[in-house]
């Protein structure tokens, strides 16, 4: 199923560059030709030519040797700058890896549970400055204790994590983590460290074929480094970021720490925390952390709401 | 009978791991902070409470903890106290009872019988060996949730949106501003 506004950029980007192969037309966009002047649909692939002010600074003086330049900025800006990404490669990364995500673990079957952490993700998102991303929420059918976020606006919270909630404030806590890591687009970052990683990810970004071998090479190389972890800093701020939207969206601000209490409660041995603890630091750090940073600058926010008793517990 | 005595210490043992959060409550000061009145930084400060301090932990409200400490009862900033192990709330509550014992045990034999009720563990290799799922993925993009549909959710449940500035990192606390940090919140 593609999206509509997807489908209508498609066809935009082909009117303009009048051509027949779109597969070659998306890559002519992209690299080939010169920009083209005329403003493409906005949110979408269209987009390309301009994808970052470091970009067009160089399209002026470089048309003919312009896959050479790309490598080069692409090579610059894996060390310093923003992700290169354009607003569609970045869901097509993240459409990928969710893929690959639902095909390791599926979603628990239960449309109630889904719309309704679909409904607090979505509410929260409206609190940040990525409002109107193709924002998604899943529950994954497991019982380990993780959340995951990918780039694009793809979250997901696993049934073992849902287990530990007690109220939609301490879900909108978790929820809130994760769309800190989206709107700063921590794992693009991270994909940026490495050249190789990179340029896979913008392959896959451009091309949206989740079973193609470079999107394969692409996944076995991200969730490579996706098991090394974000680094620690990173995590420190997703999770300021998580008290901050709960707090702005009404909620209880303190749900995220209640829950970082109860997950540094589980033994270091229990397999279920194996991976969360492999990739993130320890929640008691994370709420020491926590705790240094807010000190008393959210003394004088009014009480927000836990919303306990709407809160949607498993069948 | 060594080993019947055995069994019965590790039951006992269990029995008591399982049931002391019902009663005891207790936490640790993570950072210095002063004993309230009531829960909020305007209520008179009853005693300097420092870091350290082993204290009972008797309530939560909003961002503030009730404790018991040196025979004095009042409230701290919830960031302030750590909990203990068996504080606050029987942490997994209902899984205990199923599968949280055999799993947090050192007991190999249970950790092998509970796996098919655990489902799968996510590593690094299952990942990786993962095959794109379409279908699972266009499931998932069912549910989405417009902005409207958010908002009239949030209306129902008495939510009302507020101006929050982002928190700076610690270390970045001192500093006069951070420009990623900024927002017009």
């Amino acid at each position: 199923m593609v999206s509509k506004p997807l489908l209508l950029a498609l066809l935009a980007v082909a009117s303009l560059a009048h051509a027949t192969d779109l597969n070659r037309t998306l890559r002519d966009v992209l690299f080939g030709r010169p920009p083209v002047t005329t403003q493409p649909a906005p949110s979408a692939m269209g987009t390309a030519p301009q994808q970052a002010p470091q970009s067009q600074q160089t399209t002026q003086t470089q048309t003919e040797r312009r896959p050479r330049t790309a490598e080069l900025l692409g090579g610059l800006l894996s060390l310093v700058g923003e992700p290169p990404q354009t607003l569609e490669e970045e869901r097509n990364i993240g459409r990928t890896v969710a893929g690959s995500l639902l095909g390791a673990v599926p979603l628990v079957r239960d449309d109630e549970l889904q719309r309704y952490v679909n409904r607090v993700g979505r509410w929260l998102a409206l609190q940040s400055e990525r409002p109107d991303l193709n924002w998604h929420f899943g529950v994954l059918d497991t019982e380990d204790i993780n959340a995951f976020a990918m780039p694009g606006g793809y979250i997901f919270v696993t049934k073992g994590l849902y287990r530990q909630l007690n109220s939609e404030a301490e879900l909108a806590g978790v929820l809130g983590h994760e769309i800190g890591h989206v709107i700063r687009k921590h794992h693009l970052r991270m994909m940026q460290k490495s050249r190789a990683l990179a340029d896979l990810g913008a392959a896959v970004g451009r091309r949206m074929e989740g079973g193609s071998p470079i999107a394969a090479n692409f996944m076995g190389n991200f969730w490579e480094a996706f098991a090394r972890g974000l680094d620690k800093e990173t995590e420190y701020e997703a999770d300021r970021i998580g008290m901050v939207l709960a707090a702005r969206a009404g909620y209880d601000a303190y749900g995220l720490p209640t829950v970082l209490q109860a997950i540094g409660h589980v033994s270091a041995n229990d397999s279920r925390v194996a991976f969360l603890f492999k990739t993130h630091p320890h929640p008691d750090d994370r709420f020491a952390t926590l705790s240094e940073a807010v000190g008393s600058r959210l003394d004088n926010l009014p009480e927000g709401k836990t919303l306990s008793n709407r809160f949607y517990r498993l069948r | 009978m060594t080993r019947l005595r055995y069994i019965a210490t590790v039951l006992l043992g269990w029995l008591l791991a399982w049931a002391t959060p019902v009663w005891a409550n207790t936490g640790t000061m993570l950072r210095d902070d002063q004993l309230r009145a009531a829960a909020s930084a305007t209520a008179p400060v009853l005693a300097p409470v420092a870091r350290g301090t082993n204290v009972e932990v008797l309530a939560r409200q909003g961002g503030w903890t009730q404790i018991r400490a040196g025979g004095r009862t009042g409230w701290v900033r919830m960031l302030s106290v750590r909990t203990s192990d068996t504080a606050q709330r029987d942490v997994g509550g209902e899984l205990a009872g199923v599968i949280g014992m055999g799993t947090r045990q050192a007991d190999p034999g249970r950790v092998v019988a509970v796996a098919g009720v655990r489902g799968l563990t996510l590593t690094e290799q299952v990942l990786k060996e993962a095959r794109f799922n379409a279908q699972e993925l266009e499931r998932l993009e069912r549910y989405a949730v417009s902005r409207a549909e958010a908002q009239a959710f949030a209306r129902e449940g008495g939510l009302v949106a507020r101006a929050v500035d982002y928190i700076p990192a610690p270390a970045q606390a001192r500093r006069q501003s951070s420009p990623w940090e900024e927002s017009q919140w």
